[in-house]
């Protein structure tokens, strides 16, 4: 169930409006796979906008991988070119062996966005759970920078809060901002004001943020802090910011209940 | 999640979809499956009854979880041409696994 006010003249001019958030995006075809779904799970891998469904162009990450258990392995010669919201992205079909849960990473190389004079290095993770086992869910990779779920990632009802605690450099962050977007995925949500598009919220003085979906489908929460370097960009040969996103991406289910 | 995928002629589901807390787990190589149980607190099920059915949900054997949570049938036991069914019950919990003939194959190519 989507629940959006639909106003047409309101939607009109949000299709005009420039493009907000940018997100890297790793979505499986199921976040849940069941031994009667199969053997293995389809990633779709992109930068984009999800709401508004604008794709920009992902490059060959600077590094893909999968998690499970103590185990991380390179994934980044599998990927497949895609285009994905018309534009570069990547897909991977990957065998599941055993139960448990499997954790999708992406490095994307640095993007350098002219408009928001900076460049953007999104860390981004989607945890898959496969065989009725979900052990593993709460795993902390120890990425440059990242959203450690306190909340399992999958298997929420819509409604539900998400948990997560926004990591830089291992440790936490306080009053870190997050920002929050639903993948628009069959085009259907509107928003009564662009300034819906892309929610906000903050961490507490621990780093931990809560925000609960109103929606079933995927949610991608992107905490954005910026990098303690600097990058040279070729144009300018100017040293330029780095915004470091640590984005997780969770998939809340529709209610089955009354 | 995606529907039911698979088109061997296993019948599925042989216990109820109320079973909760156990994992079931089966591998399969050339020369045998491997049935790993466990509960999803991470506790290996150290005692259980372990049901072998072929694909028609015919018994075939079974087989006694070991302490660390496993059974290993060898498959030269069973006709298992149309897959394997494996259920385990350890008196509180139940729950099963498909062996399909591709996971067989696949185990055997491994």
């Amino acid at each position: 169930m989507k629940r959006h006010l639909v106003t047409a003249s309101i939607a009109t001019l949000i299709a005009t409006t420039p493009a907000l958030a940018h997100y890297g995006m790793i979505i499986p075809n199921d976040p849940m796979i069941s031994q009667e779904d199969g053997r293995s799970v389809d990633l779709t891998m992109s930068f984009s906008h999800p709401f508004e469904l604008d794709g920009m162009t992902l490059g060959t990450p600077e590094a893909f991988a999968v998690t499970y258990g103590d185990e991380t392995t390179d994934l980044l010669g599998e990927l497949q070119e895609a285009t994905v919201m018309g534009d570069q992205g990547y897909t991977l079909s990957y065998d599941l062996a055993r139960p448990g849960t499997y954790i999708f990473t992406m490095e994307p190389k640095p993007f350098w966005e002219p408009a928001e004079d900076s460049f953007i290095i999104h860390y981004t993770k989607t945890y898959v759970t496969a065989f009725g086992d979900d052990e593993g869910w709460d795993t902390e990779l120890g990425l440059k920078t990242e959203i450690v779920p306190l909340s399992k990632p999958f298997g929420l009802w819509e409604g539900n809060v998400f948990q997560g605690i926004v990591k830089l450099d291992g440790e936490a962050v306080p009053y870190a901002e997050v920002e929050v977007e639903f993948f628009n995925e069959d085009g259907d949500a509107t928003v009564p004001d662009e300034l819906m598009i892309t929610q906000t919220v903050k961490a507490d003085e621990n780093g931990v943020f809560t925000y609960a979906a109103p929606s079933d489908g995927w949610w991608g929460f992107a905490a954005l802090n910026t990098a303690d370097y600097t990058l040279t960009e070729e144009g300018s040969g100017e040293e330029k910011a780095v915004e470091l996103g640590a984005v997780i991406w969770v998939h809340f289910e529709e209610w089955t209940g009354q | 999640m995606r529907g039911f995928a698979f088109a061997a002629a296993l019948v599925v589901a042989p216990m109820g979809a109320a079973a909760h807390g156990l994992i079931v787990f089966a591998s399969a190589d050339c020369e045998a499956v491997t049935v790993e149980a466990k509960f999803s607190n991470g506790r290996v099920a150290q005692q259980g009854e372990v049901r072998i059915l072929d694909g028609d949900n015919m018994l075939l054997t079974t087989l006694e979880l070991a302490e660390d949570g496993t059974a290993v049938l060898p498959l030269a036991d069973v006709d298992h041409e149309g897959g394997l069914v494996v259920e385990v019950d350890t008196g509180g919990h139940d729950n099963y696994w498909i062996v399909t003939p591709d996971d067989i194959a696949r185990g055997c190519e491994g």
